[in-house]
């Protein structure tokens, strides 16, 4: 742990956090592909796409629709590959996924916290919006943007102080590891099953999906 | 640069400034600033214009630039403002229910569970960039798409969207997304119980029960991680008990 590139994960995990609302949405928040990156960055890339594998099945289930509040999974998926990298994979997914969800709900309230420190610049603000004043819809943007970095910089430091203070899975005994590996694994095929129903809406769309699911198997017998 | 590529690049950060009170708004406004220099020969009507410009608005983030677009022509154009105020409300509602169904039920869970699928299969760190990229592009693509057929049709925008590709597109998406989410699901469970030292056997018994619980909880009593949590407190009591 102790020769971890800490600059380059916080950048990361920071960048990550970034994306989820504020800047770009192009994926990178999601936790397979924030998962991939980590686990290159500490030189371990099928840890890191493992973990960020079961935490994906978790955030198929989210719909970040407007007002809605939702899970940031990116900052909590770089913690949960730093606290499973380097050790028998079977042993670190299921405490590694554990960490990442428990994160990610702690992520849900910063956002939160984000939105009302942005409201607090925009009512500072508005006599100036509301009288056409130039440059003052830029000013509470950026105010927006400045605290979405500090949030995702305080999530990343939270999230990856911790992984390092718990110091990996290595303390669970093999038996129990393996049982939370079936738990989080089963957890997350909930997620995505119970959501591409629910989503589904009618019956035409669930057929589309169960021929997807038939496809699947088909593909596999077939390897 | 030119303004309607200023405009695109402010686009990326739309929701910087995401609030309650006004949503996108002023992201809306930020976005629309370069393209409403030419009023700065007619600064009564600059003002006004901007004042418009930062008020309420709540579409799908990757489709706000047909909005933007639109109502910097309106502007330009010296459309009443009222008038210009009613396009703005028109537009939130359907600009956001294509664009969730487009991209939110669609695309995105189509690219990761392509993404997924490719894992499951070995494809490994080329194959997840692949489908980022290409993500990025289509999601890109359809901004700038936005962007100029608002830019085109300013205050007719509406009847320009309805006649495109985006109406009749935009449910087909989520048909798409969940034929390949289906698809990933026996693959990533094999590949991900496979490796957890688990038999085919155990891949069936996964997706099966997973199947059922993810049926029964369709309408959340409990969420997911909810009960993954709550399973593994419980493992966890139930083993340092019998430890």
């Amino acid at each position: 742990m102790s020769e971890l590139p800490v600059p380059a994960l916080l950048a990361w995990a920071t960048l990550v956090g970034l994306d989820l609302v504020s800047v770009l949405q192009g994926l990178f928040n999601r936790p397979l592909v924030a998962g991939a990156v980590t686990g290159a960055i500490l030189g371990d890339p099928e840890a890191g796409i493992r973990i960020g594998a079961a935490l994906e099945l978790f955030e198929l289930d989210v719909l970040p629709v407007g007002a809605s509040r939702y899970p940031d999974y990116g900052a909590a998926t770089v913690a949960a590959v730093v606290f499973g990298a380097h050790q028998p994979w079977v042993v670190a997914l299921g405490p590694a996924v554990l960490l990442g969800l428990v994160l990610a709900h702690l992520g849900s309230w910063s956002i939160v916290m984000h939105r009302r420190v942005t409201a607090w610049a925009l009512r500072r603000t508005t006599s100036a919006l509301d009288r056409g004043e130039r440059g003052a819809a830029v000013r509470v943007h950026l105010a927006g943007l400045l605290a979405d970095v500090v949030r995702s910089g305080v999530l990343a430091i939270v999230g990856i102080g911790l992984a390092i203070q718990l110091g990996g899975p290595a303390r669970l005994d093999l038996g129990t590891a393996r049982v939370l590996t079936l738990v989080v694994i089963g957890g997350g095929f909930v997620a995505v099953i119970g959501g591409a129903l629910r989503r589904a809406g009618t019956l035409r769309r669930i057929t589309w999906f169960a021929g997807g699911m038939a496809m699947g198997v088909l593909a596999l017998a077939l390897r | 640069m030119t303004a309607r590529v200023r405009a695109l690049l402010r686009l990326a950060a739309l929701q910087a400034s995401w609030t309650y009170e006004r949503m996108q708004g002023i992201g809306i406004a930020v976005a629309m600033e370069p393209l409403l220099q030419p009023l700065d020969n007619a600064p009564e009507r600059g003002r006004a214009a901007r004042a418009r410009s930062v008020q309420y608005f709540n579409a799908h983030p990757f489709l706000a630039g047909a909005a933007v677009g639109a109502l910097a022509k309106a502007e330009l154009d010296q459309e009443p403002g009222e008038r210009i105020l009613r396009l703005r409300t028109a537009l939130s509602g359907p600009l956001g229910a294509l664009g969730d169904q487009l991209f939110w039920a669609g695309i995105v869970p189509a690219t990761m569970g392509l993404a997924l699928a490719a894992m499951a299969l070995g494809g490994g760190l080329r194959a997840l960039a692949l489908c980022v990229a290409g993500y990025n592009l289509v999601r890109v693509a359809v901004t700038a798409w936005g962007l100029n057929i608002g830019l085109q049709h300013g205050i007719k925008v509406a009847h320009a969207i309805s006649e495109s590709w985006l109406p009749r597109s935009a449910p087909r998406a989520g048909d798409v997304a969940a034929v390949i989410v289906g698809a990933a699901v026996p693959l990533v469970a094999a590949w991900l119980l496979r490796g957890a030292g688990q038999p085919l056997r155990a891949t069936v018994l996964v997706v099966a029960g997973a199947a059922a619980l993810g049926a029964i909880t369709i309408r959340r009593p409990l969420s997911a991680p909810t009960l993954t949590l709550g399973a593994a407190a419980l493992t966890l009591l139930w083993r340092w008990s019998t430890a």
